[in-house]
C-alpha cells in the first residue's frame, strides 16, 4: 500500500476542499478519495463545518417546487405536435414527385452504366481467343503435315537431316 | 457514432430509450407515455433556468417538438434522460440567449417580502446582522431560496437542477451541458459554495431568533 501522507492543511487550497467536499456529499468520489475525506472529516472540525454548511444550503434547495402540468398542456403538446407530423407529410408529398423524377434518372443511368460494363468485358474476353488463333495460324496452316508426325523431336530430326541433304532449300527458306 | 452494443445495452437497461425506439417506428402511444413522464421534469427545471412559467412551458413543447422530429434519426447513445434534458439545454441555452438580447428583465419583486424591493441587497444585510432574524414561513423561504438560486449564473443553475431535480451524475451533467466531468465538479462547487454565501444567514438564524450578543458566527 502507499504510503499515504499527513493530513493535509484543512486551510490549504480551500477551493480544492470544497471541491472533494461537495463532490463526497454527491457521492462522486472514488474510494480512495472517499477515505481520505472521511478521515479528514473525523480529525478536522473545520472541515466538519463547511460539509455540514454545504450539505444545509443543498437541502434548501428543496423548498423550490416541482412543476405540475395540467391535462391541457399535454393536450396542446400533442396537437402541436400533430400539427408538425402533417406539415413533414405534405412537405414530403409534395417532394415525392421530384424524388421519382431523381430515382428514375438515377436507375436509368445505372443501367446505361451496366450497358456499357458488360458491353465492355464482353469485348475484353472476345478479343482473346482471337488472339489466340492468330497465334497458332502457322501451326494451323500445316496441321495435315504435322498430324503425320509423331513427336517434336523426330520433327527435329527432319530438319537437321533436310539442312545436310538440301542446304540450298534451307538457305532459300531462311 | 454509437456502437451497435452500446446502442443495445442501453436498450436493454432503460426504458425509456426502449419508448423511444417505439416512438422511432412512429408509435404514438409511446411518445405520449414519454411525454407523461417527462413534461412535469422538464418544466420544473426549465422554469427555474429561465424564471418565467409560461417561458418554461414553451421551450418544454419546443424540446417534445424536437424529440418528435429527431425520432427517425434516435440512436441510444445515452440514458433517454441524458439526451433529453441534452435537448432540455440547448433549448434553454438560445432562449436566454435570446432574451438578453431583448434585454427583457423579470422583475420578481415581492413588496411584501422580507426584503422589500431589493430582495439580494436584503440578503446581503442580513449576513452582516443589520436586519433583525425572524422565523421565516415556507413561502417566504421558498422565495429566498428561487433569489439565490437566481444569483447563480445561467451554467451553474443548469448544473444544480440537474443534480437536484435530476440526481444526475457528474457523467451525465457533463454529457448533457457538453463539458468534461471535471468542468461539471467545478461548476458545481462554485454553485454551491456561491449559494450557501447567499443562504447561510438564513441557515444559521434559522427558526429560532438570533440573541443580540451572536450577530453572525
Amino acid at each position: 500500500m502507499a504510503h499515504e501522507p499527513a493530513n493535509p492543511d484543512p486551510t490549504a487550497n480551500q477551493g480544492s476542499l470544497e471541491e472533494q467536499l461537495v463532490a463526497y456529499l454527491d457521492g462522486e468520489l472514488d474510494d480512495r478519495s472517499n477515505r481520505r475525506i472521511e478521515e479528514l472529516l473525523a480529525t478536522d472540525s473545520e472541515a466538519r463545518d463547511t460539509l455540514e454548511r454545504l450539505e444545509g444550503t443543498w437541502d434548501l434547495l428543496d423548498n423550490l417546487d416541482r412543476a405540475h402540468v395540467d391535462e391541457v398542456f399535454t393536450k396542446s403538446t400533442l396537437e402541436m405536435v400533430a400539427v408538425a407530423a402533417s406539415e413533414d407529410v405534405e412537405q414530403e408529398k409534395s417532394e415525392a414527385p421530384r424524388r421519382r423524377r431523381r430515382w428514375s434518372l438515377a436507375v436509368s443511368a445505372g443501367m446505361l452504366g451496366a450497358c456499357a460494363a458488360g458491353f465492355l468485358a464482353v469485348w475484353l474476353f472476345r478479343a482473346k481467343p482471337n488472339d489466340q488463333l492468330l497465334e497458332d495460324l502457322p501451326v494451323l496452316e500445316r496441321l495435315d503435315q504435322y498430324r503425320q508426325i509423331d513427336d517434336v523431336e523426330f520433327l527435329e530430326l527432319l530438319l537437321r537431316s533436310q539442312e545436310e541433304l538440301f542446304p540450298e532449300e534451307v538457305g532459300d527458306e531462311s | 457514432m454509437v456502437s451497435e452494443s452500446s446502442a443495445r445495452r442501453y436498450a436493454l437497461r432503460d426504458p425509456d430509450v426502449r419508448l423511444m425506439l417505439e416512438v422511432r417506428d412512429d408509435n404514438a402511444a409511446a411518445f405520449e407515455e414519454l411525454m407523461l413522464r417527462y413534461q412535469g421534469r422538464l418544466v420544473t427545471v426549465l422554469e427555474h433556468l429561465v424564471h418565467n412559467r409560461d417561458l418554461a412551458e414553451d421551450l418544454t413543447q419546443e424540446v417534445f417538438l424536437r424529440v418528435y422530429r429527431a425520432r427517425k434519426t434516435y440512436v441510444p447513445g445515452a440514458k433517454f434522460s441524458t439526451w433529453l434534458f441534452t435537448i432540455a439545454n440547448n433549448v434553454a441555452c438560445n432562449a436566454l440567449r435570446s432574451k438578453s438580447r431583448r434585454r427583457e428583465v423579470s422583475l420578481e419583486v415581492r413588496e411584501s417580502g422580507p426584503f422589500g424591493a431589493r430582495p439580494l441587497e436584503g440578503m446581503v444585510l442580513a449576513s452582516s446582522g443589520q436586519l433583525p432574524a425572524r422565523q421565516l414561513d415556507k413561502t417566504e423561504m421558498r422565495d429566498i431560496v428561487r433569489l439565490a438560486l437566481k444569483a447563480l449564473n445561467e451554467r451553474q443553475r443548469m448544473a444544480v437542477l440537474l443534480s437536484k431535480f435530476e440526481g444526475m451524475s457528474y457523467a451525465d451533467i457533463a454529457e448533457t451541458m457538453d463539458l468534461t466531468p471535471q468542468a461539471i465538479k467545478s461548476l458545481l462547487s462554485r454553485a454551491r459554495v456561491n449559494l450557501r454565501e447567499v443562504l447561510e444567514p438564513y441557515i444559521e438564524h434559522g427558526d429560532h431568533p438570533v440573541p443580540k450578543n451572536d450577530a453572525g458566527h
